[in-house]
């Protein structure tokens, strides 16, 4: 079993491009949520989301490249090459077999469909460029990031709703152990398409006003789309090439809940498995943990369930707890990947952003919040959790360098139970 | 690498349940006709009447499902449910539908699903609602569907499956990669046995999409072209000690694996098949698997009537297993896509039960009367490919 470091992070965000803006942003608590400006929402029953403004492909990515990938291919593009900037890794590096390419995603090019089927449903089968059929397909996500940066390994599409980061990074860490790969890169992109948005107000999910997680007076989520991409690599491959570690990757967890296919399990049974899981695996104790990056997606059933599944892991001594879906929104399938590199953020400075817009503590949410301005903080280990719908559960570890005992044999997890 | 196939459903033109399907390959090219037999039942009006499709015909899912509870289920999940349900009963680890005493239960049985476009016709039907008639008028009961893995999902909540869900896209290499999804959870103690396989289905938008790319075979008699096929299948999956440690029996193992890509020559190209990625992830599957090119005795191909990705396919084991019988199972069953790999696996078991090697292999070698070992090849439409490499038990 292989250590696995995280020696470079890139995002593309509703709050800021690249580490250190988006970091300044979380930091201050700024929100991204503004009228929606990509689409048309004026039908709609809600029209504010946490959208990417500004976004250039061109800033990111070659004429060619920006002619072939859609809007969600392009941010993790954008944000895979600001994370291997981040990491110094050359072309020699990445290039070639041994650099696996894991991306998560919910709808992947949503909008690139959204237009086809627009295109069909309004003026025909006729009306349809043969040219752009090709450009839909969930699975080109990490195909065109692959080709971007000359990996030629395995190219793996995760789509895990919004767990879909966690199942992509720890999936990527797994093939890193296995020996499959020495580099990965891994996360997530999400755009916010009309549908889907259009889908969650009919679900009554979004808030009518601001999204206020743990918060007794919370109304829902916000809806927001970006791209989190993680550099991870094999301890041969930091120290041949001298790399400079920013967070290890410790275990992860998943589960099922397999009760219903939107609301979480009523005690929260999946996610407390995935987090013991994910725990242990670590070779860590509860105790161990510092900080948890919530799911805190700001739904009444959500922050409820997840406070009761914080309470059953971690009892009296709760760690302290944000959730980055108050500022950046709900970014579905990219969310615990962004808030995967908020974490090594976390590790690296040793402060946790706040969750903003709290102001009545709700007595089913007993949680040791970051409410509202951000705290320093011992942070050494770290557990990004997350939920999606079809009851995925997924929690990632992370902690700093030198923290983790060595890798452990899934056995011996397995004889604490923690695994099956 | 080593997994314990342990049992499998199908859902297939063939009909639900193993039996049906090993009754099929029974009778080698001749299934064929069984597959494509009529008009189809999944397109309407005047894309129906020219469509060479192979379809799970006449599939009712009250027969499979009970009449309640999957009103809001689309066409894949119900397809899903119906190879779900007897992979779990073929390979022991329910009886009667419940969870067999002593063996994995709800907490360590989990689902590594695949699908290339698997919810691409729910949100099709949404659209239709949102652009026609207002946003606000979707169905939320059906929103959901539209989420790549909520087909898993219910999959997971109908079985009560509650170990890892894991649902993989990866075009044609999906249900291979969900192969290795399965062995790394394995292999992680995250889990006792999966459900490894998935579903495609034949839906109008996709269609229409070949359609209009010019690749469909309709009307055209020369070998070219895709036909388009559906169903869901399903393997359990185990590792072997635990298979054997149960009890179980154990039909083959998956030895070994191996994943590529190659990027095209063109910047300006985007589709495009690639013979070096074939041959090292065949290269890869065979090294991990420690069986020599000289030991394989058939490769179930990806073949399914487009010429370049053929080639490309046919060029890459060439070069790595030189005159090994290339078999093109969808000439028997259809393109079915991200579940295509699955059921190549399911034409290989049925092999290694006896059913004759069908059909023709596309580069003219004869098979041997008994098949042992088999190397199973996908190729994506990107420049991906996947291999396994499958021993009889």
């Amino acid at each position: 079993m292989r250590r696995v470091f995280v020696t470079g992070v890139g995002v593309v965000s509703p709050v800021g491009f690249g580490r250190r803006d988006f970091w300044e942003a979380l930091v201050a608590g700024r929100s991204g949520a503004a009228p929606i400006e990509n689409f048309d929402a004026s039908g709609l029953d809600r029209q504010v989301a946490c959208e990417v403004k500004g976004f250039r492909p061109r800033d990111f990515l070659t004429a060619a490249e920006a002619r072939r990938a859609g809007r969600c291919s392009a941010m993790a593009i954008a944000a895979a090459r600001m994370a291997v900037e981040d990491a110094k890794l050359k072309t020699e590096h990445l290039a070639g077999p041994r650099t696996a390419v894991v991306l998560g995603t919910t709808m992947g090019e949503a909008n690139v469909l959204g237009q086809l089927e627009a295109a069909w449903i309004h003026r025909g089968e006729q009306s349809v460029e043969p040219a752009a059929l090709p450009r839909y397909g969930t699975t080109l996500l990490p195909i065109h990031l692959a080709r971007a940066l000359g990996a030629t390994g395995m190219v793996q599409t995760m789509p895990a709703a919004c767990a879909a980061g966690n199942y992509a990074i720890g999936y990527a860490a797994d093939q890193i152990r296995a020996g499959r790969a020495d580099v990965a890169v891994a996360g997530a992109s999400e755009v916010i398409e009309k549908l889907q948005f259009a889908g969650f107000a009919r679900l009554g999910a979004i808030t009518p006003d601001v999204c206020r997680p743990f918060d007794q007076q919370r109304r829902g989520l916000m809806v927001g789309e970006g791209a989190g991409i993680l550099i991870l690599e094999s301890e041969e491959s930091v120290v041949r090439r001298g790399a400079t570690v920013l967070a290890e990757i410790g275990g992860y967890g998943l589960a099922c809940d397999a009760h219903h296919i939107t609301r979480p399990h009523p005690e929260g049974e999946g996610s407390t498995t995935a987090m013991r899981m994910a725990i242990a695996s670590s070779g860590l104790r509860p105790e161990d943990v510092d900080f948890v990056n919530a799911h805190g997606t700001g739904t009444s059933a959500n922050d409820k369930i997840e406070s009761l599944v914080l309470a059953e892991i971690f009892g009296a001594r709760q760690p302290i707890l944000t959730s980055n879906k108050s500022i950046l929104g709900h970014c579905m399938g990219a969310a615990s990947a962004i808030e995967a590199v908020s974490c090594v953020l976390s590790l690296q400075t040793g402060i946790v952003p706040p969750t903003i817009h709290y102001e009545h503590p709700d007595p089913e949410c007993a949680v040791n919040l970051v409410a509202n301005e951000a705290r320093s903080a011992k942070i050494d280990v770290v557990v990004n959790n997350s939920a999606a719908f079809g009851g995925y559960d997924a929690v990632l570890t992370l902690a700093r360098e030198g923290v983790l005992p060595p890798p452990r044999d899934p056995w011996a997890v397995q004889a604490e139970g923690a695994t099956a | 690498m080593r997994l314990a196939i342990t049992g499998y459903g199908v859902a297939s033109p063939f009909g639900v349940g193993r039996a049906s399907w090993e009754a099929a390959l029974a009778k080698g090219e001749a299934a064929r006709e069984l597959a494509f037999r009529g008009r189809s039942e999944a397109l309407e009006g005047e894309l129906g009447e020219h469509a060479r499709t192979a379809e799970v015909w006449g599939f009712d899912p009250n027969q499979y499902l009970g009449d309640k509870g999957h009103r809001a289920f689309d066409r894949l999940t119900k397809l899903l449910i119906a190879a779900a349900k007897p992979a779990l009963a073929d390979s022991g680890l329910k009886r009667d539908g419940a969870f067999v005493e002593g063996g994995p239960d709800a907490s360590s049985i989990g689902i590594c699903s695949a699908t290339a476009y698997g919810s691409l016709d729910a949100i099709t039907e949404l659209n239709r609602v949102a652009e026609l008639e207002d946003p606000r008028y979707i169905n939320p009961q059906r929103f959901p569907n539209t989420v790549i893995n909520a087909a898993a999902g219910y999959v997971s909540i109908w079985e009560d499956l509650r170990a890892p869900n894991v649902t993989v896209v990866d075009g044609n290499c999906s249900a291979l990669d969900a192969v290795l999804a399965a062995a790394t959870h394995l292999a992680h103690r995250r889990a006792k046995a999966f459900l490894v396989g998935g579903g495609e289905i034949v839906s109008e938008p996709l269609y229409l999409a070949l359609r209009r790319l010019g690749v469909l075979a309709d009307g055209r008699n020369d070998g070219f072209g895709v036909e388009m096929g559906e169903g869901a299948c399903y393997f359990a999956m185990e590792r072997v000690e635990d298979a054997k440690a149960r009890g179980a029996r154990v039909l083959a193992e998956v030895i070994g694996y191996g994943t590529a890509f190659e990027p095209p020559r063109s910047e300006a190209l985007l589709v495009h098949a690639s013979a070096d990625a074939v041959a090292r992830a065949v290269r890869e599957a065979l090294a991990e698997a420690k069986v020599d090119p000289g030991e394989v005795d058939v490769v179930a191909s990806s073949a399914g009537g487009l010429v370049e990705v053929d080639g490309a396919e046919a060029a890459g084991l060439r070069e790595v297993l030189g005159g090994v019988p290339q078999v093109p199972v969808k000439r028997l069953t259809g393109e079915t896509f991200g579940v295509s790999g699955a059921f190549a696996l399911a034409h290989v078991l049925a092999w290694f039960g006896g059913a004759p090697v069908a059909p023709s292999p596309a580069n003219g070698v004869t098979p041997p009367a008994k098949v042992g070992t088999a190397v199973i090849t996908s190729v994506g439409f990107y420049g991906n490919a996947s291999a396994i490499v499958v021993r009889a038990a």
